[in-house]
């Protein structure tokens, strides 16, 4: 055991050293051997995956036939199926209910009015019994008409109620569907990797190509993205039932179908419904994205702002999106973990549904005043805040005041961190990066990651992105870095104090859900475009997980252990350090872990403020509407985060087994 | 279906052709879709011309949709008319698309647009040899970062936009490093920012835009654009290299779905006929994002003002 | 107790791998203990035989690992044996199609598990009604029987409750009742009270003892704890990893342990206690005695009179004399 230990360690160190020398010797190497194809891979060795990619789909779009009806029927038939849902929804929060179309329409019916929506989230909310949230809910339905987001509000709310319902029905039954037969799982499993790690940008124009232009594109964009998860959650829930309780359905006589859905499904009602709120939060992280290919609301104001440099308007219909977040994961939230209490005496069908009944009685009282009061119809303009001045002449003054602060402070970041980093990614000759990464899998992973580490990273290489994909790591990694260096220690202190963790919560959720968009342009009048304001944005997304997962870590060690400690005469430091620490060590990698997957699918969107990545490649292939290009520079940052992730994973879960901790 | 729907429309036409007298002679009451981007000139130049469509009795609708993603939908017909394709940006894009006929290029708008570096006027007092490029070189230091120093920084457009910026420092021997913004929004997120603190600044500005309403600068008089200068490297100052002159100047297309020229042949000739110019557009927008002004308001005005103008173009 | 087999499972095998069933056949249906650990399979039972009689209690007792859950497992037919037979009332359950065996099930088993296995978002009564809810019995109907059931396992009051808000012994009372729905003629209870304090489990077998008494089921008990087969068997199976090792009444066991396994689980146990006269009893018949006893009376009931009177006749049911019991036969017996 000690032997292998050292000759681990002996090898860990020459294959650094070999590392370094390659980094600072590997040209001039090249060179002495007349062989620059080491250092850079000839542009005609690469493979033309996008051109062919882009040939598949035109056929798929143009002449893809099956007998009855072409590939391009059977999308729009799609669309057309959640098009009509979304249009009653629609017309009930946005629109009212129209006759005719375009400017000759008459609208026969109001839609709800703001008096309204609040009440039904007051009525939602009331179910929970907490007194708390009814409040938060409340203020955060009040805030979207005080603040003058009403229209474009309810227009992302519609496209969330049926975005989620539809994400979550596919998710349930796909998930279903895999914890059946054994094969589906196998190849469900990667589909689902690809459609949470290829940045949503690279497939948005076969979307639009596929399914029209419009909220329906939108919509299943949004679905794509947001539904994996529901599967996910689906299968771990089913898999972990207690067999017994399968077992008393089957002796109960159940047939297999009586046994899934009087059962199985009841039985993990809390677990999917956390697969549910997940849901909603990624449905909501999506609102910019959909409403650049026609989705329309707040994602659209945020966007519109951003051009007009209107940052106030940019803000407010950002912090839209995160009141109605909030609203919803805490709704959801609470709804999942609601106790189940006795129904000790019989109901009679008013009581049982006195709320609802309320409810229906004052949305139609409403509606009648609304039609002698405007109040009641529309939030009068004169109450309405606009705080737009107030933050421009926030950012004005810290630019004007601190600009220089700020720039030498990013210059000394910039040369002492990011850029070492970018020439040793840079530097490193391609053929042992790839060996190095092989070498890695294959520490933690034995064979089977191995040869994923290998086969990937050749792909890569043959795309013909390899200077990309070094940059992307290069972004990537500083920004994790510095993120875990501050959500580390906020971790830390979130999980030793409840009421930090009650702050940073806040805090935390709020960066998550705010469009990046929001702050895009603010970063950029502060430090310039480039890597630098990049990192800035990438930091400020991703820093979530690191501190969430270390809180979770530190918080949630045996208790016995604690105190196993404290007798045999640890301080709260040593405490922390020397079994705190270790033991959520496991946690925290898949902290990281999460960290690096936010980050490179911010990155993506950081291509918006001039960074030389995958993420431009991405950028660049939707804006010229090359499908190829952008799906084959998705696939590159697609397999980046899945090596990343497969090569963590399995470290956490070595480490986990070693202190026989699950 | 699309056709069954088709046959449908042509029934019902005939209907009212028939019954009810028709007043407009439009040929289908189905809305015709413009789109809208998130740029004020565009939003009043599809404004003016949906108010003009309306006239003429056309049901409309107004979708947004982004500059480039719109021409899936046009394609497919389920888009049909952008008012706004600059030629400068939208060039591959029209040409792309327009190739199999389902998207047609319905003429320009009779706007030019311009696209060139650009300077604040406060830049002046410290590069007086402005607007003229040889001033450049001798001022490179003033426009500077501690990135680039001692080279001048230039903000160029995203890379998609194209523009031939590092070609061109290349051919004029410029001291100068070309930055590329990824969006117009951080290219003016900078100027803005620059701006509030009076600090140098040099970047990729096009008009029609508000900024030059906005913001008090010049464009950067570069030898002229001619089509030898980006195609021989003998042209021009440098004898071995291209692109050794000013940008293209050039107009502001529309564009159209073929669908809307076999639907609604009238609106079509409507499109076809709408013009506007350069400077009438920069007072419109600078009407909406310096005083203030609706985009509505805006375009109502113009209506009211401008009656025998839109009037022959529906004729 | 007759003696017609409800239940006759025959040269039952169950090994867990890639494909068990060509391996036994490759290995003559017999493979070797070693063979098997080394050709990578798991063997959960190793060619099992037996026969369960109409209205007795059958108790198989082993420890954990030991195959016990897989036999009961695979005479309900949730676990399907590599080889063997398995006859429920002269049915082979072998070649039950999905739907029949649905029916058998809705109709002749009732099953109850060791950690309750209750449906969490059901009421008691929900639980309880719930084989005869998906066999598509009307509200009133079924709501009604299970009504009948709360009472037989006394929970009355507590019909709407969620399974959460009782107790372990309650909840095990809502197992147990929700097993006998369907008024099962064959009961499994797969060591129903083991997850319970030891004073819950000595009331909660009582009870048990009790229904049996009033129902007469036939009924396959699991257990690992010996005093419990004792307490309520009339027949008790000990496995051992997988392998039937001995089959007869707890007497038999006491008596004549098959091997050092069994006699391992019995030697601490208080057998004046558990057994009775018959099983030491000298089957002379000296008619001499003043005193007698009767055959089934237990050793430590009878204990003063032998060792005052020096010795005593035994009596069968019917009052005749069929052997006799000594001081020293006793007194040889409880030093042992």
């Amino acid at each position: 055991m000690q032997k292998k230990k050292l000759s681990n360690k002996i090898i860990f160190i020459s294959l650094t050293v070999l590392t370094f020398f390659l980094y600072w010797y590997g040209k001039e190497i090249a060179n002495y051997l007349d062989s620059k194809w080491l250092v850079k891979y000839p542009k005609h060795y690469s493979f033309p995956f996008a051109i062919y990619t882009s040939t598949f789909v035109k056929w798929l779009i143009n002449d893809a036939n099956f007998w009855l009806f072409t590939f391009n029927d059977l999308t729009r038939f799609f669309a057309w199926i959640i098009e009509q849902p979304y249009n009653i929804v629609l017309a009930i929060f946005s629109k009212g209910i129209l006759k005719g179309q375009g400017q000759d329409a008459i609208q026969i019916m109001e839609p709800l009015s703001w008096i309204s929506v609040v009440g039904i989230f007051f009525t939602l909310a009331l179910y929970t019994r907490d007194k708390f949230l009814i409040i938060l809910v409340v203020l955060s339905i009040v805030y979207l008409a005080v603040f003058d987001q009403w229209q474009s509000s309810m227009i992302t709310l519609s496209s969330i109620i049926i975005a989620v319902p539809i994400g979550v029905v596919l998710g349930i039954l796909l998930g279903i569907l895999s914890y059946k037969s054994k094969i589906l799982e196998k190849i469900i499993t990667p589909i689902l990797d690809l459609m949470q790690t290829v940045p949503v940008f690279a497939y948005l124009v076969p979307i639009l190509v596929m399914f029209g232009f419009g909220p329906v594109s939108a919509l299943i964009a949004t679905i794509i993205y947001a539904m994996p998860p529901m599967v996910r959650t689906t299968l771990l829930a089913l898999n972990s039932i207690d067999p017994q309780l399968k077992e008393s359905g089957l002796m109960s006589g159940c047939t297999e179908r009586q046994l899934m859905w009087k059962v199985l499904i009841p039985v993990s009602k809390p677990t999917l419904l956390i697969g549910v709120n997940q849901v909603i939060m990624l449905s909501l992280n999506m609102v910019i994205i959909a409403s650049m290919i026609g989705a329309g609301g707040l994602g659209y104001d945020v966007l519109a702002s951003l051009r007009r440099l209107d940052i106030g308007g940019g803000i407010e219909s950002g912090i839209a999106i995160v009141v109605i977040a909030i609203a919803l994961d805490r709704l959801s939230q609470s709804f999942a973990n609601l106790p189940t209490l006795s129904k000790k005496t019989q109901k009679t069908f008013f009581t049982k549904y006195k709320k609802i009944i309320f409810l229906i009685f004052y949305i139609i009282g409403i509606y009648i005043l609304g039609n002698f009061f405007t109040f009641f119809k529309l939030f009068p303009e004169e109450l309405m805040i606009n705080t737009s001045l107030f933050w421009e002449e926030l950012v004005k003054y810290i630019n004007i005041n601190y600009f220089d602060n700020l720039e030498s402070f990013k210059i000394t970041l910039l040369t002492f961190f990011m850029l070492p980093i970018k020439k040793f990614f840079l530097g490193i000759p391609w053929p042992w990066f790839i060996f190095i990464i092989t070498i890695i899998g294959w520490y933690f992973g034995k064979t089977k990651l191995a040869l994923l580490c290998l086969m990937m990273s050749i792909f890569i290489v043959t795309t013909g992105l390899w200077e990309k994909a070094m940059i992307t790591l290069y972004l990537c990694g500083s920004s994790v870095i510095i993120a875990s260096i501050i959500g580390i220690p906020l971790g830390i202190w979130a999980g030793l104090s409840s009421r930090a963790n009650k702050i940073l919560t806040a805090f935390i959720d709020t960066l998550q859900t705010l469009p990046s968009f929001v702050y895009l342009i603010p970063v950029v009048m502060l430090f310039r475009v480039g890597d630098f304001t990049a990192m800035i944005a990438v930091i400020l997304y991703a820093l979530a997980p690191a501190v969430r997962y270390t809180a979770h870590g530190v918080k949630n060690i045996n208790n016995q252990i604690v105190e196993a400690a404290l007798i045999s005469g640890c301080s709260q430091r040593q405490l922390l350090f020397k079994i705190r620490l270790p033991l959520a060590l496991p946690e925290i990698l898949l902290g990281i872990n999460q960290t690096i997957m936010l980050a490179l699918s911010m990155l993506v969107i950081t291509a918006l403020v001039g960074t030389r990545d995958l993420g431009q490649e991405v950028y660049i292939g939707l804006t010229k509407a090359d499908i190829g290009r952008g799906l084959v520079a998705g696939l590159c940052v697609a397999f980046i985060s899945i090596i990343a992730d497969r090569i963590i994973k399995a470290g956490s879960n070595n480490l986990k087994n070693k202190y026989g901790i699950k | 279906m699309k056709i069954l729907k088709n046959k449908f429309n042509i029934l019902l036409s005939f209907i009212f052709i028939l019954f009810a007298q028709n007043i407009y002679a439009v040929e289908s009451k189905d809305p015709i879709k413009l789109t809208l981007h998130d740029w004020t000139g565009q939003l009043i130049t599809t404004n003016i011309m949906a108010e003009v469509l309306k006239e003429a009795g056309y049901n409309i609708e107004l979708v947004p949709a982004d500059y480039i993603a719109q021409f899936a939908g046009l394609q497919t017909g389920d888009l049909h008319v952008a008012m706004e394709m600059w030629e400068t940006t939208g060039r591959d894009a029209i040409d792309e698309y327009t190739a199999d006929g389902r998207v047609v290029n319905v003429g320009s708008t009779g706007m030019d647009a311009i696209e060139e570096w650009w300077y604040p006027s406060y830049m002046k007092e410290k590069c007086p040899g402005l607007p003229n490029w040889e001033a450049l070189n001798d001022c490179a230091e003033a426009f500077s970062t501690p990135e680039t120093s001692p080279k001048g920084r230039y903000l160029g457009g995203p890379v998609t936009w194209g523009g031939y910026d590092d070609e061109r420092v290349e051919a004029l021997e410029l001291d100068w490093e070309v930055i590329h913004a990824g969006t117009d929004g951080a290219l003016f997120g900078e100027l803005e920012s620059a701006y509030q603190r009076k600090a140098p600044i040099m970047l990729w500005v096009y008009a029609p835009h508000w900024a030059p309403s906005k913001y008090d600068g010049e464009f950067v008089e570069f030898p002229p654009y001619t089509t030898e200068c980006y195609t021989d490297p003998s042209w021009g100052i440098n004898k071995n290299a291209a692109y050794d002159c000013g940008k293209p100047r050039g107009p502001i297309w529309k564009v159209a779905s073929s669908m809307l020229k076999d639907k609604w042949p009238g609106a079509y000739d409507a499109v076809e006929a709408f013009t506007l110019d350069s400077n009438e557009m920069g007072n419109l927008v600078a009407a909406v994002d310096l005083d203030g002004n609706t985009v509505e308001a805006v375009v109502a005005e113009w209506m009211a003002n401008n009656k025998d103008r839109w009037g022959t173009w529906i004729k | 107790m007759s003696l017609s087999p409800k239940l006759i499972c025959k040269n039952v095998w169950k090994l867990y791998g890639d494909n068990p069933k060509e391996f036994l056949k490759s290995h003559n249906n017999n493979p070797d203990k070693e063979i098997i650990k080394k050709s990578g399979y798991i063997q959960a039972i190793r060619n099992a035989s037996l026969e369960v009689y109409e209205n007795e209690i059958l108790v198989i007792m082993g420890l954990s690992g030991s195959g016990k859950s897989t036999l009961v497992r695979c005479m309900s037919r949730l676990v399907d044996p590599t080889i063997g037979e398995i006859f429920f009332e002269n049915i082979d359950m072998g070649k039950l199609s999905k739907n029949e065996l649905i029916e058998i099930r809705r109709h002749k088993m009732g099953m109850v598990f060791q950690h309750f296995a209750l449906f969490p978002h059901r009421t008691v009564i929900e639980n309880i009604a719930f084989p005869l809810e998906v066999q598509g019995i009307k509200r009133k109907e079924r709501e009604k029987s299970a009504l009948e059931i709360i009472d037989l396992v006394g929970l009355q009051g507590r019909e709407n409750y969620f399974p959460k808000e009782l107790s372990g012994g309650q909840q095990q009372r809502v197992g147990i009742g929700r097993s006998l729905a369907v008024k099962p003629e064959l009961w499994f209870l797969d060591e129903p009270f083991s997850a319970l304090d030891p004073l819950i489990r000595k009331e909660m077998q009582n009870e048990f003892l009790k229904i049996q008494n009033s129902l007469k089921k036939t009924i396959i008990f699991i257990t690992h704890d010996f005093d419990e087969a004792i307490k309520l068997a009339d027949r008790i199976i000990i496995m051992n990893e997988g392998r039937i090792v001995q089959i007869g009444s707890p007497e038999d066991l006491i008596m004549k342990p098959a091997d050092d396994y069994v006699k391992e689980f019995t030697e601490d146990l208080p057998r004046e206690r558990l057994l009775s006269v018959k099983s030491i009893m000298d089957t002379k018949k000296e008619p001499n005695n003043s005193s007698t006893v009767y055959e089934d009376e237990k050793i430590f009931s009878i204990l003063e009179k032998v060792l005052s009177e020096g010795s005593v006749s035994v009596l069968d049911k019917s009052n005749n004399i069929i052997g006799s019991l000594n001081k020293e036969t006793v007194s040889k017996f409880i030093n042992n």
